[in-house]
């Protein structure tokens, strides 16, 4: 068993940096895509090769946006900013250097304040899952669902309809208990409803497919890297306080379900240059701009799995996905966790913790070997991304009507994607309306009245947040509205 | 706008100069024009509607709908069970009145099949209508102030992406039919030299590369594809359990 994690591993962490660094991929893709194919590994192999995509993708997603001005991933959008400007000066080993020293510091900080989370309040934790009934996981799916429209600050009301019509798809099929068929209009295939990888393989996967291929190839620079990796140690620590605040933003937003990378390299960036001693040189090649929005995106993969393991409700689709795999490994995410497998929630962040190590290592040996990979025609990807979707979703149900329909929600992503609408609502509107439904149906015969719903300490809680956060909705719309009309 | 206020809202993210030394001196031009618009941080997260988000809102308004007249007849609505005197459950519910009477549980009326559709629609409905309106605003304003607003370009990209679908749905229906292995070589080729990338090179690299997935996902991992060939039952017994196993 342990060779096999071992490879899984390093597998996981040098295939992540690789799809983190070839733009056009990122790891929600490659996830989609291998996350069927894990299905015939071992639990822990599969689990592990998973997190290792997820959590060294940003790392690589870093060297375009400082080498070609082109990110990764999209989270390191922001990276291009200060690193291809730095890149322009010539200082792009530099950069390089300082968005892996602040990727691995963001990493390790969130990780290490999850495992002495852990450590503090596990017993705490155990006893506070006994206060969570059906009602307050139905609570909380629905504060995850509120705080993920809210997070599309610009696309609030796209989000809210995409959501709705993810949740609607989840309602698709047969109710096994009164026999009523919800929207199946007769199909045979609608029967047992959509499978969730199918969606999140055609939205994800697929969708990017089809939208390289009918896009252009980029022609990027030609990219120059000469110098040593490891200065940037030395000036992360000569601006530890910007660096442990943006660590600080991302493992925050990070817990916050619905919330994610974007929101957080924003306040950390905003933060960083509020404080700094040079804000004019934000946008120009600052180190302080790179180290807030490296360290900031790469603390928000560790923090975004307490949320999903605490209470079972993923905040982003990332999540949702390392969802499937928890399940098929038998562990149910949610309070009793900590009770039924405490070890294994150990070995999650021992494993990632080893991973960020792996993968830096990895990365100052072998940056010039992946920068190569950024040279990839567009296309050329698209077209094998394509090849890729289909022995991952055949492989669920053995059922080649699902690769048609992958196809179908590929296509739908691929227009939403050309309109610049979010896709994550639809995908976690499936996951969290399963959760809501599964939920109301199991807590139904506690509930005599409608105050049943929150009249319980954690549901009452939750119930209250979720208002607040409403509330918070409706008076920045105002706000924001008469700012616009002055 | 003076320079104070340019440096603390705004984060120039591009070289060029603001004509601000101007706007303060006693003697210069105060303009009352707004500078040319730099990129702030906020413009990274900031959501535009483009051309084809009209047409596109429409579509889903119109889908909304169609769930919202399919609600009725396929959710078990005509089947719901609901409290005879609905104004009198209500009020009871929000604690306004006490009945004496036995009451129906509100966890047996959630029950119900078309319950949480209904929820559904009540949030797709108006957001749906929403961002309809919202879009229409947007194609106004781009029309009086003469911008493009033709969807040509989009429609023509929704076109060329069919292809591709076609081409994937096809290579769905040969794999039974030829077998991972060929169908998968034979796509990766073909979309190699259709994508443009025709000389033998660029030929070889996407064979290779279909290759390699192939040897990957089915030799090694042994990932599920279809289990019976057509083409892999016209070979000899011993070389069709081989390739059924291993391709």
């Amino acid at each position: 068993m342990v060779p096999d994690v071992l490879i899984a591993i390093v597998v996981g962490s040098i295939g992540g940096l690789i799809i983190g660094a070839v733009p056009g991929i990122g790891p929600a893709i490659a996830i989609a895509i291998l996350l069927p194919a894990t299905m015939f590994l071992d639990d822990l192999v599969s689990l592990v090769l998973l997190l290792g995509v997820y959590g060294s993708s940003m790392y690589g997603g870093a060297i375009p946006a400082i080498l070609i001005n082109t990110p990764g991933t999209p989270v390191n959008a922001l990276t291009t900013y200060d690193g291809y400007a730095m890149t322009r000066r010539g200082e792009a080993a530099r950069a390089l250097s300082l968005a892996y020293a602040s990727s691995f510091f963001g990493g390790c900080f969130s990780i290490i304040m999850a495992l002495i989370a852990l450590f503090a309040f596990g017993p705490y934790l155990r006893d506070l899952g006994a206060l969570f009934g059906q009602r307050d996981i139905l609570m909380a799916a629905v504060l995850g669902s509120v705080l993920l429209i809210a997070a599309h600050r610009q696309t609030m009301g796209i989000a809210a309809m995409l959501f709705g019509f993810g949740f609607l798809i989840a309602m698709i099929g047969r109710q096994t208990t009164r026999k009523i068929d919800r929207f199946t209009f007769d199909i045979e295939y609608l029967y047992p409803g959509f499978n969730l990888i199918v969606v999140i393989v055609g939205i994800f996967a697929l969708s990017q497919a089809l939208n390289l291929m009918v896009g252009k190839d980029d022609d990027p620079p030609e990219a120059r890297l000469t110098g040593g990796l490891l200065s940037g140690f030395k000036e992360l620590f000569e601006r530890r306080l910007i660096t442990v605040l943006s660590a600080c933003y991302g493992t925050v937003m990070g817990i916050i379900p619905g919330v994610g990378e974007f929101v957080a390299q924003f306040f950390s960036y905003s933060t960083a240059r509020a404080i700094s001693k040079e804000p004019a040189r934000f946008g120009h090649g600052s180190p302080e701009g790179l180290i807030a929005s490296e360290t900031s995106n790469n603390a928000v993969p560790a923090a975004a799995m307490i949320p999903l393991l605490a209470l079972g409700v993923p905040g982003e689709a990332l999540t949702a996905m390392m969802m499937v795999v928890f399940f098929d490994a038998g562990i149910k995410p949610g309070p009793d966790i900590f009770e039924n497998n405490p070890d294994f929630l150990f070995s999650l962040f021992t494993a990632l913790l080893i991973i960020n190590a792996l993968v830096l290592a990895a990365l100052l040996f072998l940056t010039k070997y992946i920068v190569k990979m950024i040279y990839i025609p567009n296309r050329f990807l698209g077209a094998f991304i394509m090849i890729l979707s289909f022995v991952g979703v055949y492989s669920i149900r053995n059922n080649l009507a699902d690769c048609v329909f992958a196809i179908i929600f590929g296509y739908i992503g691929f227009i939403l994607r050309r309109l610049d609408w979010p896709l994550v609502p639809i995908v976690l509107g499936l996951v969290l309306g399963s959760i809501i439904l599964e939920r109301l149906t199991a807590g139904a015969g506690q509930i005599k009245t409608a105050v049943d719903l929150i009249n319980r300490p954690v549901s009452g809680t939750l119930f209250v947040v979720i208002l607040m956060v409403i509330g918070f909705i409706i008076w920045t719309s105002i706000k924001n509205r008469r700012e616009s009309y002055q | 706008m003076n320079q104070a206020q340019v440096n603390n809202s705004d984060l120039l993210l591009f070289d060029e100069a603001l004509p601000i030394g101007d706007m303060n001196s006693p003697r210069g031009f105060k303009s009352e024009c707004i500078p040319d618009k730099k990129v702030k941080v906020d413009d990274l997260f900031k959501f535009r509607r483009g051309r084809g988000d009209l047409q596109i809102s429409i579509a889903t308004a119109l889908i909304a709908l169609f769930f919202f007249f399919s609600f009725w007849a396929h959710t078990g609505w005509g089947d719901r069970k609901l409290p005879d005197e609905m104004g009198t459950y209500i009020a009871y519910q929000l604690g306004l009145m006490d009945i004496e009477v036995r009451v129906v549980r509100f966890g047996r009326i959630l029950k119900q099949p078309w319950v949480i559709p209904m929820l559904c629609l009540l949030v797709l409905i108006p957001t749906a209508v929403w961002n309809m309106q919202e879009s229409f605003k947007v194609y106004q304003w781009r029309k009086r102030f003469m911008l493009p607003t033709s969807v040509q370009f989009e429609l023509s990209k929704y076109v060329a992406a069919f292809e591709f679908v076609a081409y994937f749905i096809l290579y769905t229906f040969f794999v039974p039919v030829l077998g991972y292995l060929l169908s998968t070589m034979f796509l990766g080729t073909y979309m190699t030299w259709r994508l443009g990338y025709r000389n033998w090179i660029w030929v070889f690299r996407g064979a290779l590369s279909s290759f390699a997935i192939v040897i990957i996902f089915r030799t090694f991992l042994q990932i599920k594809t279809p289990g019976s060939i057509w083409i892999y039952d016209q070979l000899p017994t011993a070389f069709r359990t081989f390739m059924l196993t291993y391709f």
